[in-house]
Protein backbone atom coordinates (compact mmCIF):
# COMPACT_ATOMS: atom_id res chain seq x y z
CA UNK A 1 0.00 0.00 0.00
CA UNK A 2 2.72 2.76 1.35
CA UNK A 3 4.66 1.36 -2.73
CA UNK A 4 1.18 2.62 -4.40
CA UNK A 5 1.10 5.92 -2.07
CA UNK A 6 4.72 6.79 -2.90
CA UNK A 7 3.20 6.20 -7.26
CA UNK A 8 0.01 8.02 -7.05
CA UNK A 9 -1.27 9.94 -4.03
CA UNK A 10 -4.74 11.91 -4.06
CA UNK A 11 -5.28 14.21 -1.04
CA UNK A 12 -7.36 17.12 -0.36
CA UNK A 13 -5.36 20.17 1.12
CA UNK A 14 -6.28 23.54 2.77
CA UNK A 15 -4.70 26.46 1.56
CA UNK A 16 -3.66 29.51 4.02
CA UNK A 17 -7.05 31.55 4.91
CA UNK A 18 -8.06 34.65 3.29
CA UNK A 19 -9.23 37.23 5.63
CA UNK A 20 -11.72 39.73 3.76
CA UNK A 21 -13.23 42.20 6.45
CA UNK A 22 -15.08 40.14 9.58
CA UNK A 23 -14.75 36.89 6.65
CA UNK A 24 -12.29 34.19 6.83
CA UNK A 25 -12.01 32.57 3.57
CA UNK A 26 -10.31 28.84 3.14
CA UNK A 27 -9.48 27.01 0.45
CA UNK A 28 -9.49 23.84 -0.50
CA UNK A 29 -8.31 21.22 -3.36
CA UNK A 30 -8.00 17.89 -4.00
CA UNK A 31 -4.39 16.80 -5.82
CA UNK A 32 -3.72 13.65 -7.70
CA UNK A 33 -0.40 13.15 -7.94
CA UNK A 34 1.45 10.43 -9.95
CA UNK A 35 5.19 9.89 -9.60
CA UNK A 36 7.57 7.83 -11.37
CA UNK A 37 11.09 7.52 -12.31
CA UNK A 38 12.17 10.05 -14.50
CA UNK A 39 9.32 12.05 -14.32
CA UNK A 40 5.67 12.72 -12.90
CA UNK A 41 2.21 13.64 -13.33
CA UNK A 42 -0.07 16.50 -11.45
CA UNK A 43 -3.67 16.98 -11.35
CA UNK A 44 -4.68 19.69 -9.00
CA UNK A 45 -8.32 21.82 -8.63
CA UNK A 46 -10.25 23.70 -6.71
CA UNK A 47 -13.03 21.24 -4.76
CA UNK A 48 -14.26 24.26 -2.12
CA UNK A 49 -14.12 27.56 0.11
CA UNK A 50 -14.72 27.34 3.99
CA UNK A 51 -16.26 30.94 5.16
CA UNK A 52 -15.98 31.55 8.26
CA UNK A 53 -18.00 34.65 9.44
CA UNK A 54 -19.44 35.34 12.80
CA UNK A 55 -18.40 31.80 14.10
CA UNK A 56 -20.19 30.35 11.89
CA UNK A 57 -18.46 27.91 9.15
CA UNK A 58 -19.69 27.48 5.96
CA UNK A 59 -18.66 25.04 2.87
CA UNK A 60 -19.04 26.40 -0.47
CA UNK A 61 -18.11 23.77 -3.02
CA UNK A 62 -16.78 24.60 -6.09
CA UNK A 63 -18.47 23.39 -9.08
CA UNK A 64 -16.80 23.23 -12.53
CA UNK A 65 -19.69 23.35 -15.00
CA UNK A 66 -17.15 22.97 -18.11
CA UNK A 67 -16.13 19.32 -16.76
CA UNK A 68 -20.00 18.09 -15.61
CA UNK A 69 -21.23 19.15 -19.15
CA UNK A 70 -18.59 17.58 -20.65
CA UNK A 71 -18.94 14.11 -18.85
CA UNK A 72 -22.61 14.64 -19.41
CA UNK A 73 -22.46 14.46 -23.37
CA UNK A 74 -19.98 11.82 -23.09
CA UNK A 75 -22.05 9.91 -20.76
CA UNK A 76 -24.98 10.56 -23.32
CA UNK A 77 -22.93 9.57 -26.41
CA UNK A 78 -21.79 6.15 -24.24
CA UNK A 79 -25.52 5.25 -23.83
CA UNK A 80 -26.52 6.04 -27.26
CA UNK A 81 -23.63 3.93 -28.54
CA UNK A 82 -24.68 1.32 -25.81
CA UNK A 83 -28.64 1.10 -26.91
CA UNK A 84 -27.65 1.51 -30.58
CA UNK A 85 -25.51 -1.66 -30.68
CA UNK A 86 -27.83 -3.67 -28.51
CA UNK A 87 -30.90 -3.08 -31.32
CA UNK A 88 -29.03 -3.45 -34.16
CA UNK A 89 -27.79 -7.12 -32.25
CA UNK A 90 -31.40 -7.57 -31.65
CA UNK A 91 -32.40 -6.61 -34.89
CA UNK A 92 -30.22 -9.25 -36.48
CA UNK A 93 -31.29 -11.94 -34.38
CA UNK A 94 -34.46 -11.38 -35.01
CA UNK A 95 -33.97 -11.10 -38.86
CA UNK A 96 -32.24 -14.75 -38.35
CA UNK A 97 -34.86 -16.63 -36.50
CA UNK B 1 38.55 4.08 -22.24
CA UNK B 2 37.58 3.51 -18.57
CA UNK B 3 38.47 7.41 -17.52
CA UNK B 4 36.06 8.53 -20.37
CA UNK B 5 33.50 6.08 -19.34
CA UNK B 6 34.08 7.38 -15.87
CA UNK B 7 33.70 10.90 -17.34
CA UNK B 8 30.79 10.19 -19.12
CA UNK B 9 28.70 8.16 -16.54
CA UNK B 10 29.61 11.20 -13.90
CA UNK B 11 28.01 13.66 -16.37
CA UNK B 12 24.59 11.11 -17.13
CA UNK B 13 24.59 10.81 -13.24
CA UNK B 14 24.73 14.78 -12.70
CA UNK B 15 21.71 15.60 -15.48
CA UNK B 16 19.88 13.01 -13.97
CA UNK B 17 19.85 14.49 -10.50
CA UNK B 18 19.35 18.43 -12.57
CA UNK B 19 16.66 16.46 -14.16
CA UNK B 20 15.35 14.94 -10.76
CA UNK B 21 15.43 18.17 -9.15
CA UNK B 22 13.40 19.85 -11.72
CA UNK B 23 10.59 16.85 -11.44
CA UNK B 24 10.55 17.42 -7.97
CA UNK B 25 9.98 21.38 -8.47
CA UNK B 26 6.58 19.81 -10.50
CA UNK B 27 5.35 18.68 -7.12
CA UNK B 28 4.67 22.28 -5.96
CA UNK B 29 2.01 22.70 -7.79
CA UNK B 30 0.24 20.15 -5.44
CA UNK B 31 -0.18 22.92 -2.86
CA UNK B 32 -4.01 25.00 -3.45
CA UNK B 33 -1.67 28.52 -3.64
CA UNK B 34 -1.15 27.00 -7.37
CA UNK B 35 -4.90 26.31 -7.45
CA UNK B 36 -6.15 29.83 -6.20
CA UNK B 37 -5.41 33.39 -6.86
CA UNK B 38 -4.35 36.00 -4.59
CA UNK B 39 -7.05 37.95 -3.69
CA UNK B 40 -7.75 41.12 -5.37
CA UNK B 41 -9.66 44.33 -4.30
CA UNK B 42 -11.97 46.04 -6.37
CA UNK B 43 -13.78 48.72 -4.73
CA UNK B 44 -16.30 46.79 -2.18
CA UNK B 45 -15.51 43.27 -4.29
CA UNK B 46 -12.65 41.29 -3.45
CA UNK B 47 -12.22 38.48 -5.61
CA UNK B 48 -10.06 35.10 -6.06
CA UNK B 49 -10.03 33.17 -8.93
CA UNK B 50 -10.13 29.16 -8.57
CA UNK B 51 -8.00 27.16 -12.02
CA UNK B 52 -7.98 23.70 -12.66
CA UNK B 53 -4.13 22.92 -12.99
CA UNK B 54 -2.57 20.05 -14.74
CA UNK B 55 1.78 19.54 -15.08
CA UNK B 56 3.61 16.91 -16.15
CA UNK B 57 6.63 15.66 -17.11
CA UNK B 58 9.15 13.32 -17.76
CA UNK B 59 12.75 12.91 -19.05
CA UNK B 60 15.24 9.75 -20.09
CA UNK B 61 19.17 9.63 -20.06
CA UNK B 62 21.16 7.11 -21.66
CA UNK B 63 24.34 6.04 -22.05
CA UNK B 64 26.41 3.68 -24.16
CA UNK B 65 29.63 2.32 -25.62
CA UNK B 66 31.79 -0.65 -27.68
CA UNK B 67 35.19 -2.01 -28.07
CA UNK B 68 36.11 -3.13 -31.28
CA UNK B 69 39.40 -4.58 -33.34
CA UNK B 70 40.80 -5.06 -36.89
CA UNK B 71 40.16 -8.49 -37.85
CA UNK B 72 42.83 -11.00 -39.30
CA UNK B 73 43.98 -10.32 -43.10
CA UNK B 74 42.65 -13.84 -44.33
CA UNK B 75 39.06 -12.94 -43.43
CA UNK B 76 39.19 -9.70 -45.53
CA UNK B 77 38.86 -8.82 -49.19
CA UNK B 78 42.16 -8.58 -51.44
CA UNK B 79 40.91 -4.74 -51.73
CA UNK B 80 39.98 -4.19 -48.30
CA UNK B 81 42.68 -2.30 -46.36
CA UNK B 82 43.97 -3.96 -43.23
CA UNK B 83 43.06 -3.12 -39.92
CA UNK B 84 44.81 -3.21 -37.69
CA UNK B 85 44.44 -1.98 -33.49
CA UNK B 86 41.77 -1.23 -31.17
CA UNK B 87 39.21 1.36 -31.34
CA UNK B 88 36.74 2.12 -28.66
CA UNK B 89 33.93 4.37 -29.23
CA UNK B 90 31.03 5.83 -25.90
CA UNK B 91 27.69 8.44 -26.39
CA UNK B 92 25.38 9.23 -24.35
CA UNK B 93 22.44 11.21 -24.56
CA UNK B 94 19.03 12.23 -23.37
CA UNK B 95 16.13 13.99 -23.56
CA UNK B 96 12.64 15.33 -21.66
CA UNK B 97 9.45 17.17 -22.41
CA UNK B 98 6.58 17.96 -20.54
CA UNK B 99 3.49 20.08 -20.47
CA UNK B 100 1.09 22.10 -18.83
CA UNK B 101 -2.37 22.97 -18.83
CA UNK B 102 -4.42 25.58 -17.02
CA UNK B 103 -8.20 26.58 -16.44
CA UNK B 104 -10.64 29.05 -14.45
CA UNK B 105 -13.62 27.05 -12.62
CA UNK B 106 -14.85 29.63 -10.55
CA UNK B 107 -14.32 33.20 -9.48
CA UNK B 108 -15.11 33.67 -5.69
CA UNK B 109 -16.37 37.41 -4.81
CA UNK B 110 -16.34 38.56 -1.10
CA UNK B 111 -18.60 41.38 -1.55
CA UNK B 112 -21.40 43.57 1.04
CA UNK B 113 -23.80 40.81 -0.62
CA UNK B 114 -21.85 38.13 1.37
CA UNK B 115 -19.32 35.21 -0.26
CA UNK B 116 -20.56 34.05 -3.67
CA UNK B 117 -18.84 31.65 -5.93
CA UNK B 118 -19.12 32.24 -9.42
CA UNK B 119 -18.50 29.39 -12.08
CA UNK B 120 -16.42 30.19 -14.88
CA UNK B 121 -18.39 28.74 -18.20
CA UNK B 122 -15.91 27.69 -21.29
CA UNK B 123 -18.66 27.66 -23.75
CA UNK B 124 -15.98 26.78 -26.68
CA UNK B 125 -15.16 23.33 -25.08
CA UNK B 126 -18.71 22.47 -24.03
CA UNK B 127 -19.71 22.71 -28.03
CA UNK B 128 -16.49 20.97 -28.88
CA UNK B 129 -18.08 17.99 -26.64
CA UNK B 130 -21.67 18.78 -27.73
CA UNK B 131 -21.09 18.25 -31.76
CA UNK B 132 -18.16 15.41 -30.93
CA UNK B 133 -21.04 13.62 -29.29
CA UNK B 134 -23.57 14.62 -32.23
CA UNK B 135 -21.22 13.24 -34.77
CA UNK B 136 -20.90 9.62 -33.13
CA UNK B 137 -24.53 9.53 -33.15
CA UNK B 138 -25.13 10.46 -36.20
CA UNK B 139 -22.84 7.97 -37.12
CA UNK B 140 -23.80 5.06 -34.89
CA UNK B 141 -27.33 5.10 -35.93
CA UNK B 142 -26.26 5.28 -39.58
CA UNK B 143 -24.41 1.83 -38.95
CA UNK B 144 -27.60 0.47 -37.55
CA UNK B 145 -29.59 1.45 -40.48
CA UNK B 146 -27.26 -0.09 -42.84
CA UNK B 147 -26.77 -3.04 -40.84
Amino acid sequence: MSRLNDVMQWQTLSGEPVIVGDVTLTPQAQALTIRWRNGGFVWNRPVAVLVERLGQTERIPIVDVTRGAQFTLLGLGFFFSVVTIVVSIRRRRDCNE
Amino acid sequence: MSDELDKIVAMTERSQEQAAGVVEKLFDVTRPSSVYSEPVTAGDLTLITASEVSVGMGFGLGVGGGQGRGGPRQEMGEDEPELEGEGTGLGGGGGGGGASMARPVAVISVGPEGVQVEPVVDPTKIAIAFFTTLGSMFFMLSRMRRG
